[in-house]
């Protein structure tokens, strides 16, 4: 029981910074990406080769996974700001399908549908993370150290321009931002640290295949982000593992088949996503009635 | 209040020996088949106060936003500083001086006032900005200042979609000094204030004025028309009609009865 803990929470950890990265996007650069698994599988690949043929090293897989994440999030950023909202969305979307397909035909460093395995230990410091316990604390590391990453890039004045696009687009050209230059900054940030997920992954696993890294991910992370609250810090976390847990606990509840679990999670899902959107707008964690209690409370005070 | 008066009063000779710092030559916008502005041809002088009146519809707005590059022009020209600006992207000709407020405001309703002014100041679009720990200092006290002028101070750390409608009103303008504009291309920034909201307002402006900036509103108050403005611009159907000091173009009868209708 403690051994299934244990794996959920780190495949919760994975998740949940693929959602932060996202609510990055969506919450704060207001770009709304269907393809943000397509950087986790880059992410994933990438670990998986340069540990396969050049190095072991954490430190190495992790840094080559950031930055061929982040200079192919390039091919979605560059066409894609040319068109807004909805064009944008379809753009991503276009893009998750082309990688799905790269995904699975480029047999020589993919691995093709077969995917790849036997990735070798990854090392940190020349020693070997292969417990279970060595993972929890590789998943716990890596999502602290993207949350804090994300803190202080948005209390940073790249932070306030990413907010000043997403309040108002033609008042942050007023005021001489160079929109375009900002927004694919951020999904060059957004894609680099969705990588780092990736890496967790790959070497937890040990095997990766096209599977992880399809539609249904990017849909279920947007998924994420919007139940647990897009533009706040935990909201995304609280959503991965909402998500992650609802499966998990309904293959618990007695007298469901398994094999029906699959179906009554969708519904669940569903109902969960329906619920959510007609009471708390804002996400679990954006609360829906936030922008009136603030102004209560501002009109209070005067 | 010791802020220099610009006013109609002044002498047209000496406003006319200013250099031109904004210049619009035969602009024109077509929207398919509407000719929203047709052959616009209007000289800014520095330091002096233009205001833009006409009826709704007239292309007023439409004219600010050829100058600023939020929509490209169909035919013509905008000169700033001597150098063409037009086709240029927003941000550009935004850095290079010529600042903006939308009638509809626009603020990043989300960040608090002080983080909306102190975005103003913020141009760099890379992950930080440039003169490290001096520079963002010196940015924080210039935000201080701004607030104190425009009468924010106490609102620093209020979201912007919970302030009242003048408060609104000042952050716009608040934002725009910040981002050390030259040019004020002002949409509409007197109308729904009460009175003490108006006279702040045209004490802000003057003092701005005073400073060195040029000024270009879109106003239909009639006491900015008079009081405020050195120049006035008439437009109807997206033609200028008139250009003139306030008492030339109000005293014309047939600019009149177009404005206040057959009766006036």
């Amino acid at each position: 029981m403690f051994a299934y803990l244990l794996n959920l929470s780190v495949l919760i950890c994975v998740n949940a910074i693929l959602a932060m990265t996202l609510n990055f996007l969506m919450g704060y650069a207001g770009i709304f990406s269907l393809a943000h698994a397509v950087f986790f599988g880059v992410g994933a690949y990438t670990a998986a080769f340069v540990s396969m043929h050049f190095s072991d090293s954490l430190f190495v897989c992790t840094a080559a996974a950031m930055i061929i994440s982040g200079a192919l999030s390039l091919a979605l950023a560059l066409p894609a700001l040319r068109v807004r909202g909805e064009y944008f969305v379809a753009a991503s979307l276009g893009l998750q399908m082309l990688a799905v397909t790269v995904f699975s035909e480029w047999r020589s460093v993919t691995g093709g549908l077969g995917g790849i395995t036997n990735i070798p230990a990854v090392k940190v410091f020349g020693v070997p993370i292969e417990t279970a316990n060595g993972f929890f604390a590789l998943g716990v590391g890596y999502l602290i150290a993207v949350a804090l990453i994300i803190v202080v890039l948005l209390r940073s004045s790249f932070g306030r321009n990413l907010q000043a696009i997403r309040d108002s687009e033609s008042a942050a050209y007023a005021l001489g931002k160079n929109v375009s230059a900002i927004k694919t900054l951020s999904v060059v940030v957004s894609a680099a640290l969705a990588s780092s997920a990736g890496v967790v992954y790959t070497f937890y696993l040990s095997f990766i295949n096209v599977e992880g890294f399809t539609l249904d991910l990017s849909v279920l992370l947007m998924a994420m982000v919007i139940i647990g609250g897009t533009g706040s810090l935990l909201g995304p976390i609280v959503g991965a593992a909402l998500l992650m847990l609802l499966p998990a606990g309904l293959s618990f509840v007695p007298g469901l088949p398994q094999a029906e679990v699959g179906l009554v999670q969708q519904a669940v899902y569903g109902l969960v996503m329906v619920l959510l959107m007609i009471y708390r707008p804002g996400g679990i964690v954006g609360g829906g009635s936030r922008k009136l209690a603030a102004s209560a409370a501002v009109k209070g005070a005067r | 209040m010791n802020a220099v008066t610009q006013s109609s009063t002044a002498t047209a000779g000496a406003l006319d020996t200013r250099p031109v710092l904004l210049e619009v030559r035969k602009l024109g916008k077509r929207f398919g088949g509407v000719q929203a502005v047709t052959d616009v041809s209007l000289q800014l002088r520095g330091g002096i106060v233009t205001t833009l009146i006409g009826p709704n519809g007239a292309g007023k707005t439409t004219l600010f936003n050829l100058i600023t590059g939020h929509l490209a022009p169909s035919s013509g020209d905008v000169l700033y500083q001597g150098q063409s600006i037009s086709g240029k992207e927003p941000w550009d000709i935004a850095r290079r001086g010529v600042g903006r407020t939308f009638q509809d405001l626009r603020l990043f309703s989300r960040m608090t006032v002080e983080e909306n002014i102190l975005s103003a100041t913020e141009k760099s679009a890379w992950l930080w900005q440039p003169g490290g720990r001096a520079e963002a200092r010196r940015r924080r006290e210039k935000v201080a200042e701004i607030m104190a002028a425009t009468h924010l101070t106490p609102l620093a750390n209020a979201r912007a979609l919970d302030l009242a409608y003048a408060e609104r009103k000042f952050l716009s303008i608040a934002r725009l000094i910040a981002s050390d504009a030259t040019i004020w291309l002002l949409d509409e920034p007197a109308s729904g204030l009460d009175p003490r909201s108006y006279d702040r307002f045209v004490a802000l402006l003057r003092s701005q004025v005073a400073n060195g900036v040029t000024v270009c509103i879109i106003e239909h108050n009639l006491d900015v028309v008079v009081n405020v403005s050195d120049r006035v611009a008439f437009l109807d159907q997206g033609k200028l009609l008139a250009e003139g000091t306030p008492r030339e173009v109000l005293d014309d009868p047939r600019l009149a009865s177009i404005y206040f209708g057959e009766t006036a």
